[in-house]
């Protein structure tokens, strides 16, 4: 055997390991309820259950609220969580010492606990309202209703996302940007041109990730959120265990599904295209 | 010939106590200029000072006879070419080196022109589609040069430029900056721990030491005349005994010289390697007896160790024909050509 051919062997065993374990918790399961959720009450097959994803008024609706939960959630965890590492990244002194220090606190406080502190601080009769009141305003409804669902997702994502954008950020280096400078570039044209360009890669990682949290996810929407609409999370949860339609169900999974990949496949995309222009 | 930078009373003090202090330098137009000194002695600060990276604590910098202290470095008629990490990785060499010109709405097409002359003087015409991770390190030295020199500054700084390549690409990049140099008439700030650097490029050289200046003066003087102990010691090779002065004459063993400084009671005597001549046998000539106790040949010269018992061991440069006559152990008498004296204390 050729040197060439037993380094390729290696690489393909070293490969199989994790390419099964991924068949068999990815591929498998959504193959699976793609099929499941092609099967019509009448045990044939058809997209009647697609069909009732977008015609049926509740569910549309929910479908509407979901993408607008998650649209608004990521614009805003994104926009904060990138001022947050610029700031880290370019100022000094102790307030900066201070967030460094405590920005990634949230991770270490359980999904539940957190939501349960979020209920009864912002809550109808919380601490803020109680406060508030004292002071003759009215707190508007946070919890049981869309901002309930996007702070707690603000909370959940912030501190993760910032910390992999302040990653990405301190990875360029002073000079690049002394350079900009000193060829004459004010400080928007650096942070537009280098600073912007240079982390927006991990900016699309962080957006991806995001996104995919809050338009997946369930603890939050499901105690913080209203009854109807509701996130695709917690309508896939009723109609699984309340209503039993095990194929329904599978649907909404699946289409999650699609509204995942259509984001994994810019990001990918923009990944192929960078690596192309470069060698 | 006009000043082009001036540095006055210049001082920067770090919270940590380091810093510089008391700089002050005239920079001729288009003299290229070296601050030579060991790393951690201020080099980085002087440059960063003057090209706006960092605001002194007093002291006033003018170029072309205006004050700069309170401008920005985006604002400043100066350029900087840093260690490393130079270039903006995502841009092409064309976007790196166009980046300054688009800033000064250049027309495009006088940027095309300007950017391939450019690459030309630096040798590397047709780079423009590159990347900067497709060039070697010396390449991409050249590229932020080249950079600098399109902006056409008032004052061109670098900041131990090559200090990353490799000896061999140094010397080059060493003699091809000198080039551009003459070429272009720019003035330049050469910041190097490297004497050797500092000796070949320089029209004059900063010798700095802890935060102040030790001297200034053209490479052959350092080299012949250091004026401190500090910078006799850190340029080039270098003996010391115990000499003292007495009068008009300085007395080295049973040797005398001029006191040229009007120094008083026991002095230092410096003397260089090849200035020190040997003769085998101690006669009652003038002179210092000892013994050699190594001999090194280092090409067409040799290095010769000689033990002068009270006045320790001196390192002598003699030519490759005059060590045939000598041999380790043997006995020899050293006399200097010429030596320099310094205070004792
Ligand atoms: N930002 C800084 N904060 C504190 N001390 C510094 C800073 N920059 C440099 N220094 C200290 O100041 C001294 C001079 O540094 P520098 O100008 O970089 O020297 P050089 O370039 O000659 O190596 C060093 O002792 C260095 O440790
Ligand atoms: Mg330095």
């Amino acid at each position: 055997m050729s040197k060439s051919m037993k380094m390729g062997m290696l690489g393909l065993i070293l490969v199989i390991p994790s390419f099964l374990l991924l068949f068999v918790i990815v591929v498998i399961p959504i193959a699976l309820s793609f099929v499941e959720s092609l099967r019509n009450e009448a045990g044939g097959f058809d997209l009647s259950r697609y069909q009732f994803l977008f015609t049926d008024k509740a569910m549309r609706s929910n479908i509407i609220f979901t993408l607008k939960v998650t649209v608004v959630s990521c614009l805003i965890v994104l926009i904060v969580s990138y001022s947050l590492a610029v700031y880290m990244r370019f100022s000094s002194g102790r307030l900066v010492d201070l967030i460094r220090k405590t920005y990634m606190i949230p991770i270490f406080i359980p999904g539940v606990i957190a939501t349960y502190g979020l209920i009864n601080l912002l809550g109808n009769h919380g601490w803020l309202s109680r406060f508030l009141l004292l002071i003759g305003i009215t707190l508007p409804r946070i919890i049981f209703d869309e901002k309930g669902i996007i702070i707690a997702n603000l909370w959940f994502n912030i501190p993760f996302t910032a910390m992999l954008l302040s990653s990405a950020l301190a990875g360029i280096p002073n000079s690049v940007l002394e350079s900009a400078k000193d060829v004459g570039a004010g400080r928007l044209r650096v942070f537009f041109q280098i600073v912007f360009p240079l982390s927006y890669k991990t900016f699309l990682v962080a957006a991806t990730f995001v996104f995919m949290g809050v338009i997946g996810s369930f603890t939050a929407p499901f105690l913080v959120g209203p009854n109807a609409p509701q996130m695709l999370g917690v309508s896939m949860e009723q109609v699984f265990g309340v209503f039993q339609e095990r194929e329904q169900a599978a649907a909404i999974a699946f289409f999650t599904f699609l509204l995942c990949s259509v984001l994994g496949y810019f990001y990918i995309r923009s990944m192929v295209k960078d690596e192309t222009a470069r060698s | 010939m006009s000043i082009q930078l001036s540095i006055r009373d210049l001082s920067k003090r770090y919270k940590t106590g380091e810093g510089v202090s008391g700089i002050s330098l005239d920079v001729n137009k288009g003299e290229l200029i070296t601050l030579l000194g060991p790393s951690g002695c201020g080099k980085t600060t002087v440059l960063r000072s003057i090209g706006g990276f960092l605001e002194p604590d007093s002291g006033d910098i003018l170029i072309e006879g205006r004050s700069v202290v309170k401008l920005p470095p985006e604002k400043r008629p100066t350029s900087m070419v840093f260690q490393g990490y130079n270039l903006w990785p995502h841009m092409t060499i064309y976007d790196n080196l166009a980046f300054g010109l688009k800033i000064r709405k250049m027309p495009k097409a006088e940027i095309r022109s300007a950017v391939e002359e450019v690459l030309r003087l630096v040798r590397l015409p047709g780079a423009e589609k590159k990347y900067p991770s497709q060039l070697s390190g010396g390449q991409q030295q050249r590229i932020a040069v080249a950079r600098s020199l399109l902006l056409k500054p008032a004052v061109l700084l670098l900041d131990e430029p090559f200090s990353a390549l490799d000896a061999k690409l140094r010397h080059e990049m060493r003699e091809e900056l000198r080039e551009i140099q003459t070429e272009t008439g720019l003035t330049m700030v050469f910041v190097t721990h490297d004497q050797e650097e500092a000796l070949s490029l320089s029209d004059r050289i900063v010798v700095m030491n802890h935060g102040h200046i030790e001297q200034i003066a053209a490479p052959q003087d350092i080299y012949d005349a250091p004026e401190t102990l500090y910078v006799a010691e850190f340029i080039g090779k270098m003996n010391f005994l115990k000499g003292g002065a007495q009068g008009d004459k300085l007395v080295v063993g049973r040797m005398e010289f001029p006191n040229a400084k009007h120094l008083t009671g026991e002095v230092v005597v410096a003397v260089r390697p090849e200035d020190i001549i040997l003769e085998p046998g101690t006669s009652q000539a003038a002179g210092l007896p000892g013994t050699i106790k190594q001999m090194m040949i280092l090409g067409h010269y040799a290095e010769v160790s000689i033990d002068l018992g009270d006045h320790g061991i001196i390192r002598a440069f003699q030519p490759r024909d005059k060590v045939k006559e000598l041999q380790l152990g043997q006995s020899v008498n050293a006399t200097f050509n010429k030596v320099i004296a310094y205070s004792n204390n």
